[in-house]
């Protein structure tokens, strides 16, 4: 999987055109409310095959954080035990 | 008739089975279909229902609910963190209906409470049990996936984090109930001295 692949993916459960995505972009932004930004985490994963756990998303902050995570996770393993 | 806290307190729990209605709602929309989503359509069902029940509660007295910004699941969030999997979703439900379970039944105790009220909270306890023993049986098939030392180690996490909600943030909360418990035994013991 790729960089553009992940970027294609969080644009489609955010709703919005590719493009429109910048890296720099803060996912709380793009979220309707904290719990929009648990959904499209929880739903990233099932459509990508990875897992996350909450330490993992400590320090993800923008859009461009979220996919250097999700292409850095193990497929279908828990990427961290922390 | 609702005195100014019992009108709060109820309008707080009705906008926390709200809450919790649409979030589940749009997680069971976005889950794979499976026991997992099957029991949690279920839950989300009950909670819109909870809902109804403390709205018509309210009708009944002669009220209408207040319109609250925060429910009992956004102060969670900021003080638990945001879960990342469906295992810490899962967890973060395990400790929050146990809370709203004591909740209930701390409301349970307040002396005279009216029997709307107590009906209401008798019924939603039934339902919230359920609601405990799924989560729990769920989180039980997932330790082949995550293990089950990162589910005990992530319940203790959110069970740590459950109590620093409840002695901060819950404040509002607590007062009010607090009040209702004084206020009813007060009374009560005016009653008796004559």
């Amino acid at each position: 999987m790729d960089r553009d692949a992940v970027k294609i993916k969080i644009a489609s459960l955010l709703r919005q055109p590719p493009a429109t995505l910048r890296d720099e972009t803060a996912l709380t932004d793009l979220a309707t409310d904290s719990f929009a930004l648990v959904e499209i985490v929880i739903e990233l994963q099932e459509e990508l095959g990875v897992r996350l756990v909450q330490e993992d998303l400590k320090d993800v902050k923008s859009v461009g954080d979220l996919i250097r995570l999700c292409l850095n996770a193990g497929h279908g393993q828990v990427f961290s035990k922390t | 008739m609702l005195n100014e806290n019992e009108l709060w307190l109820l309008s707080f729990y009705r906008t926390s089975e709200i809450s919790g209605s649409l979030f589940f709602g749009r997680l069971a929309r976005s889950m794979k279909p499976g026991p997992i989503q099957r029991d949690m359509t279920k839950h989300f069902a009950d909670e819109a229902l909870h809902a109804w029940y403390w709205t018509s509660c309210i009708e009944k007295l002669g009220a209408q609910p207040l319109k609250l910004t925060e429910a009992y699941q956004d102060q969670y969030l900021v003080a638990a963190g945001m879960p990342a999997n469906l295992m810490e979703v899962l967890a973060i439900t395990q400790i929050f209906e146990k809370r709203v379970i004591n909740e209930y039944a701390r409301h349970s105790r307040i002396p005279d409470v009216d029997p709307v009220v107590r009906e209401t909270l008798d019924k939603i306890t039934a339902d919230e049990r359920w609601h405990i023993e799924w989560v729990r049986k769920a989180l039980g098939t997932m330790e082949a996936d995550y293990g089950k030392e990162l589910i005990e180690k992530t319940l203790k996490r959110f069970w740590q984090a459950d109590r620093q909600v409840y002695s901060k943030t819950m404040k509002e909360h607590e007062e009010r109930v607090q009040y209702l418990l004084n206020k009813r035994s007060i009374s009560k013991e005016s009653q008796k001295n004559g």
